[in-house]
């Protein structure tokens, strides 16, 4: 608050260096938040993509499973399932968007080909198959949505966070430093005004003084002549 | 279950003309146009009504839906092929029984895999199939074992046991259950051709022929199925000894072309019934349409060589064929309409000859 501080010159300089500063730091946020939306916007695009990709890809999956329990029955689909022994791995790195720390997932043995999915040929059907392949797409695809879904959900809290800094910055910390520093304007200049006065006040006084002491100095010259 | 004896003479008459009645109760095209248009409470219903009421019956009370479906349409099955068994004597037994150690092979795979996925006793059981040569006895030890291991030692006595217990060294080694089921495959499709005699009659030679068509058609579906996915597996993987199309050699070059497998099997004997299944396959690359559509080949192929000989195995055959195209056509009717696939969608699924 604008009464709590003092009006000094010293506080005055130091109130002009802090908006200085946070006017820079409001440029280069806003600067920030609109890279970050725009790169958020890309982001967006691409998640929509595979969101879509996603729900395809979920959809053509369920309708293979379900096929392949109607035309073999439920007993062989679980069976050519648990016959899975090498299980897709998963590996994640981080990259760095505008400040922003992402995560970069990396996957392997998820699309696999029909002599390493653990079932045998013989005794299955392309029925099968289809569903396998269905499912390893549907994998895939989680995983990009995971890591494309992220990214985004990681940019929109450093953009709410970003935003939040430069609203208070325009609408809190600036105007606060400018009001203080009007304020100590306006107190200095009225000190000022004030020192103005009361020195034009000490010159009158003193002007008066001079004055009667040089009446009275006449006078006593003139008393002392008459004598 | 009866058993034959080699001084039996095979009753063809009795037996074909027992199946021409069990065939004339199948599911026709306008039943299957009925169903496909159901609810599955409604299919449930329907089959209430017919041949299956007795299985629908006895299992309502343990299980609803299209599970109810399912495993009345097996426990069926079960009952149609069992009564073959019991129908038929000398060798007449000896070749349908050989055709339907498919269901114990199948018996031993889902038991198999049961036990891989540490599923419990009762969910194995329910989805065993009783229409081949193991008898219920032999089928509930099964069922009483509690490993991998227990399975392989416990069919040890049987056709099976052979081969299993190479197997279950490779399966120890790799953790996978590839080899135990594909040994499994395998002893019932070698013991389908083994044993037969060498200056066969007119109905054993037509059997032999069935039964080769079956050979080449897994040979060639598996063949697709490889060429399409591009895997380099060894053809002793997943190659049925016995057919007439390829050899092994054959089969390994053809894997690696498409084009080639498929202009090898149009120019096979076979060529003009897989016509326009190699037509579909060449233009819409659909696999799933082709596997029906050699389906329809073989349920045709089966017709017609009951047709040119009636009083032969091939009716019974073609009646097998037919029975389970019926409880799978059913099947996939009840679970697609449960999965809420259109109705298009299914009759797409359906093979109907």
């Amino acid at each position: 608050m604008a009464k709590d501080v003092k009006p000094t010159r010293k506080n005055l300089m130091q109130i002009e260096d802090r908006i200085e500063l946070s006017e820079r730091g409001h440029d280069t946020l806003e600067k920030k938040r609109d890279g970050l939306i725009m790169e958020f916007m890309d982001i967006l695009d691409q998640a929509q993509d595979v969101r879509e990709d996603l729900d395809d890809s979920y959809q053509r999956a369920q309708r293979a499973i379900n096929m392949a329990r109607a035309m073999e029955g439920d007993v062989a689909v679980r069976g050519a399932a648990a016959a899975l022994k090498e299980h897709p791995e998963l590996t994640t790195e981080s990259k760095n968007i505008m400040g922003v720390v992402v995560p970069q997932i990396e996957s392997s043995k998820v699309q696999k080909s029909l002599d390493e999915r653990g079932y045998g040929v013989l005794g299955t059907s392309a029925r099968i198959d289809e569903a396998a392949d269905a499912y390893e797409e549907l994998l895939e695809n989680i995983i990009l949505a995971a890591e494309v879904e992220t990214a985004m959900k990681k940019m929109l809290e450093e953009i709410e966070t970003t935003k939040r800094r430069v609203n208070a910055l325009e609408f809190k910390l600036l105007p606060e430093l400018k009001d203080n520093q009007e304020y100590i304007e306006q107190k200095l200049e009225e000190q000022e005004r004030e020192e103005i006065f009361r020195m034009k006040k000490i010159k009158a006084k003193k002007e008066k003084e001079e004055k009667e002491a040089r009446e009275a100095e006449q006078d006593a010259a003139e008393a002392a002549t008459a004598d | 279950m009866s058993t034959a004896t080699d001084n039996e003479s095979p009753n063809y008459e009795y037996v074909t003309a027992r199946v021409r009645s069990r065939r004339a109760v199948l599911f026709d095209d306008d039943d299957y146009r009925k169903l496909v248009r159901m609810a599955p409470g409604e299919i449930a219903r329907f089959m209430e009504e017919t041949e299956y009421e007795a299985e629908m019956d006895a299992l309502g009370s343990r299980h609803s839906g299209v599970n109810l479906i399912e495993y009345a349409l097996n426990r069926n099955l079960a009952k149609h092929f069992d009564d073959l068994l019991r129908w038929s004597e000398g060798t007449l037994y000896d070749y349908i029984v050989r055709y339907l150690r498919k269901f114990d092979a199948w018996n031993v795979k889902t038991v198999l895999r049961g036990l891989y996925s540490d599923a419990d006793r009762e969910s194995i059981e329910d989805d065993l199939i009783d229409a081949g040569e193991f008898s219920e006895e032999q089928l509930d030890a099964l069922l009483a074992v509690d490993s991998i291991e227990g399975v392989v030692e416990e069919l040890s006595s049987t056709i099976f046991g052979d081969a299993l217990a190479p197997a279950y060294e490779d399966y120890e080694e790799t953790g996978v259950l590839i080899p135990l089921e594909n040994a499994v495959d395998r002893t019932f499709f070698e013991t389908l051709l083994a044993g037969l005699p060498e200056e066969p009659n007119r109905a054993t030679e037509l059997y032999v022929e069935f039964l080769h068509a079956e050979i080449d058609f897994r040979n060639v579906r598996n063949a697709l199925r490889l060429a399409r996915t591009g895997a380099d597996i060894e053809p002793s993987e997943y190659f049925i000894d016995g057919g007439r199309l390829f050899d092994e050699d054959d089969l390994r070059q053809l894997v690696g072309n498409r084009d080639q497998l498929v202009e090898h099997v149009r120019s096979s004997p076979y060529g003009d019934d897989l016509d326009a299944a190699l037509d579909i396959l060449e233009d819409a690359d659909d696999l799933i349409q082709f596997e029906h559509a050699l389906d329809a080949a073989l349920l045709e192929y089966a017709d017609k060589l009951s047709n040119r000989y009636p009083l032969s195995v091939c009716p019974v055959l073609s009646y097998v064929l037919a029975k389970e195209r019926e409880v799978d056509n059913i099947r996939a009717i009840a679970r697609g309409r449960e999965a809420g696939l259109s109705e298009d969608e299914i009759e797409d699924e359906l093979v109907i000859l």
